[in-house]
């Protein structure tokens, strides 16, 4: 399932990567399309037309203003047939009305629940806290990136993922923050979970042949069903 | 191809159980608000066991525009007495509206300052406690600082957005309402006058804004508030301003500041050092003498209007009404101000338990033509994206306000499509983001998934 996950959620990414997107609202999209699908089951709304229309709708409440539809439709067009084509042999078959429908049904979903709260913001006041390490900073933004790909952000809270995130990077920068990490007010078990959660993910990266395998893996994935013919 | 975008049993399944706003509610001819984006109902539910009303706002144009959207997430997050609070949403699919169910709140102070003035034109006294206005600006600093600690500023504070309820429930209880320019502060993506080029409405937009601050703070709702309580103690719109042209999407505006400057007298450099820094300081030495309002101070205006500037009702509002954004008072301090602790305390119900002297809504006919083409020209069109030299344009139709004291219109815009800027580094707390969500918010058919949701998310 993870795999799968990772898949769809780097359309996601690179979606947004084309749009020109703030990592933020990436960020809140992904929660989204997450949380659709914690509920309901990959068959129910195709996962190709779910991931722009959650692009759609953050973008607009992370109040980077309505991304263009056309824009939108010719972005999914361009970047599933030059990054994704390994995956999807087809055109993208969606217009902007299956956006703005689907957009309700996503809504509906989400019983409204809009604003996500992102670890982006604690993540820079603990760098800040630490003393200002561009270095450390960087890494760790990049790590918080990888972890939208995991489930972490729909277990735990954000300020907990920052900090997780950024004891990764101090692991891997080989720098010792050991001791501001012990003044932090914080259930280190936790934190440690979300450490493995991430880590997991990326020895994950190490043995995946991502092109090769997710052909097999989405052919074994749960189609939506048509309606029936008359 | 369409056919497989969704699953046929999930598509019935949501469909049958989904509510349609007018299974649950009447409200055809009950009309009681046209506002910039969206039509305003009271509405009965059909089930004759509720016997109370309720607010039915249909978002103008089809689909989620960005304030709606805006609306929706904030109010589905806030919960405070004192701010309007969103009861549930409904989308109907058919015609692609969103409606937005509220409480229903008999009165505002738009109408309320109305009747006022309209009582002192014929010289017949208004029968109020005499805590009133102490007791609503209590309650507007409240639900304000609510806000403001859970960084989210209202921007549009006018008496038209500020509402009281009526008999019951709530008796006489403030209600901010009208959200849709709110926003979240805590992560600005862009600096936010690039959003919405014209927000506040001109009479209480602060100083710093006029003079093209590019970033809305909690000082500027301060300011609206500030005059708020200057009309309520008047019946008159402190800052009261023609304006039939604004033509420009310059924030500045020469008129309005002149009113500013004629009640206020024209800021000292040593009362506002960081003017020099305001982006439109050049122009106002180009456009202003200092020597034009030597006679004017807050303190002449207000005894012209028979406020003492002894009174502690002045001089709380004198630090509401601070030329300089830095040094006004926050809503926390101004709760705190000796004000509210003479006697007559603020009350919970404004009116204290005395009959309610204002008419209640009266239902809108659909005759105002020119006022409904007005709002078909000025409603953006929801799901376009709005080119940015387009912009110009769209802010010359905010200008034709009414001098009536109309709730004044004005465009509310999808902003512009951003490019990817710089991270802000005004971090917060992080106390005060765990402080966000202390308290579950309310709101109809909470799945348990939702509720699980609502702990993890924050
Ligand atoms: N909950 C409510 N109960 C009663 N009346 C309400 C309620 N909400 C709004 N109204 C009435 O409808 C009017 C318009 O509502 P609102 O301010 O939310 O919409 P708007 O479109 O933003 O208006 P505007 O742009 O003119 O400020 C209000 O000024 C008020 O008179
Ligand atoms: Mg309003």
């Amino acid at each position: 399932m993870l795999h799968i996950n990772c898949g769809r959620l780097k359309v996601i990414q690179t979606l947004g990567e084309h749009l020109k997107l703030r990592q933020q609202v990436i960020a809140t999209a992904t929660v989204y399309f997450k949380r659709f699908y914690a509920r309901n089951s990959l068959k129910c709304i195709d996962p190709l037309l779910l991931a722009p229309t959650c692009i759609f709708l953050a973008s607009k409440v992370e109040e980077f203003g309505v991304i263009s539809n056309s824009r939108l439709i010719t972005t999914c067009q361009t970047v599933i047939k030059n990054k994704f084509s390994y995956a999807y042999t087809q055109e993208f078959p969606y217009r902007t009305n299956h956006i703005l429908e689907c957009e309700f049904y996503l809504l509906e979903n989400l019983d409204c629940c809009l604003i996500v709260y992102q670890p982006y913001r604690p993540l820079l006041q603990l760098v800040q806290d630490i003393g200002h390490e561009e270095q450390l900073l960087t890494l760790a933004w990049r790590i918080v990136n990888d972890s939208l790909r995991t489930d972490v952000s729909l277990l735990y809270p954000p300020y907990q993922i920052a900090i997780g995130c950024l004891q990764i990077a101090c692991v891997i920068l080989q720098k010792d923050h050991k001791a501001w990490f012990a003044e932090l007010n914080v259930d280190i078990e936790k934190i440690q979970e979300i450490a493995r959660y991430i880590i997991n993910l990326f020895e994950l990266w190490k043995t995946y042949d991502e092109k090769k395998e997710i052909q097999g893996l989405l052919s074994k994935m749960p189609k939506p069903k048509p309606a029936p013919q008359r | 191809m369409s056919s497989l975008m969704m699953d046929y049993e999930f598509k019935m399944k949501t469909q049958t159980e989904r509510v349609k706003v007018e299974d649950l509610f009447d409200y055809e001819g009950c009309k009681i608000g046209r506002g910039t984006y969206g039509h305003v109902y009271k509405g009965r539910p059909k089930d004759g066991s509720d016997t109370r009303d309720y607010a039915l706002k249909q978002i103008e144009g089809t689909g989620l525009s960005m304030s709606a959207c805006r609306e929706i997430a904030l109010l589905r997050e806030l919960k405070h007495p004192n701010v309007i609070n969103l009861i549930r949403v409904f989308l109907s699919h058919n015609d692609r509206k969103v409606w937005l169910l509220f409480d229903f709140a008999e009165h505002d102070l738009w109408h309320i300052i109305k009747f006022h003035r309209a009582a002192k034109a014929n010289k017949k006294p208004v029968m109020v406690p005499k805590g009133m206005v102490k007791s609503l600006l209590y309650q507007i600093l409240d639900g304000i600082h609510y806000l403001h600690s859970n960084w989210v500023l209202h921007r549009d504070l006018k008496p038209a957005n500020i509402l009281v309820m009526g008999e019951r429930p709530e008796r006489g209880r403030v209600k901010i309402a009208d959200m849709g320019f709110a926003r979240l502060f805590n992560a600005p993506l862009k600096p936010l006058a690039d959003l919405d080029p014209v927000v506040v409405t001109f009479w209480y937009r602060a100083p710093e804004l006029l003079l093209g601050a590019r970033h809305y703070t909690k000082a500027i709702d301060i300011w609206a508030i500030g005059c708020i309580f200057a009309e309520l103690l008047t019946s008159e719109p402190i800052f009261h301003c023609r304006q039939e042209d604004i033509k420009t999407s310059n924030p500045y505006h020469h008129d309005q500041l002149d009113r500013i400057f004629n009640v206020m007298g024209f800021p000292h450099e040593k009362d506002w050092e960081d003017i020099k820094k305001m982006p439109e300081h050049p122009t106002l030495l180009k456009d202003f003498k200092k020597s034009n309002y030597v006679n004017c101070s807050l303190v002449r205006y207000m005894d012209r209007h028979k406020i003492k500037p002894d009174s502690k009702a002045f001089h709380l509002l004198q630090k509401l009404l601070l030329m300089d954004p830095n040094k006004r008072i926050t809503s926390e301090q101004a709760m705190q101000d000796p004000y509210f602790q003479e006697d007559p305390l603020p009350t919970q119900d404004v009116f204290a338990g005395c009959p309610i002297p204002y008419p209640k809504r009266e239902f809108l006919t659909d005759d105002d033509q020119e006022e409904k083409s007005d709002n078909k020209r000025q409603n953006q069109q929801q799901q376009q994206p709005q080119p940015q030299q387009q912009q110009g344009q769209q802010q010359q139709q905010q200008g034709n306000q009414q001098d009536n004291h109309n709730p004044a219109k004005r465009v509310r815009m999808s902003g512009p499509q951003g490019h990817p800027g710089q991270v802000n580094q005004q971090a917060i707390p992080i106390s005060q983001q765990q402080d966000f969500h202390q308290q579950p918010i309310m709101y109809n058919n909470g799945s348990q998934q939702q509720q699980q949701n609502f702990q993890q998310r924050f």
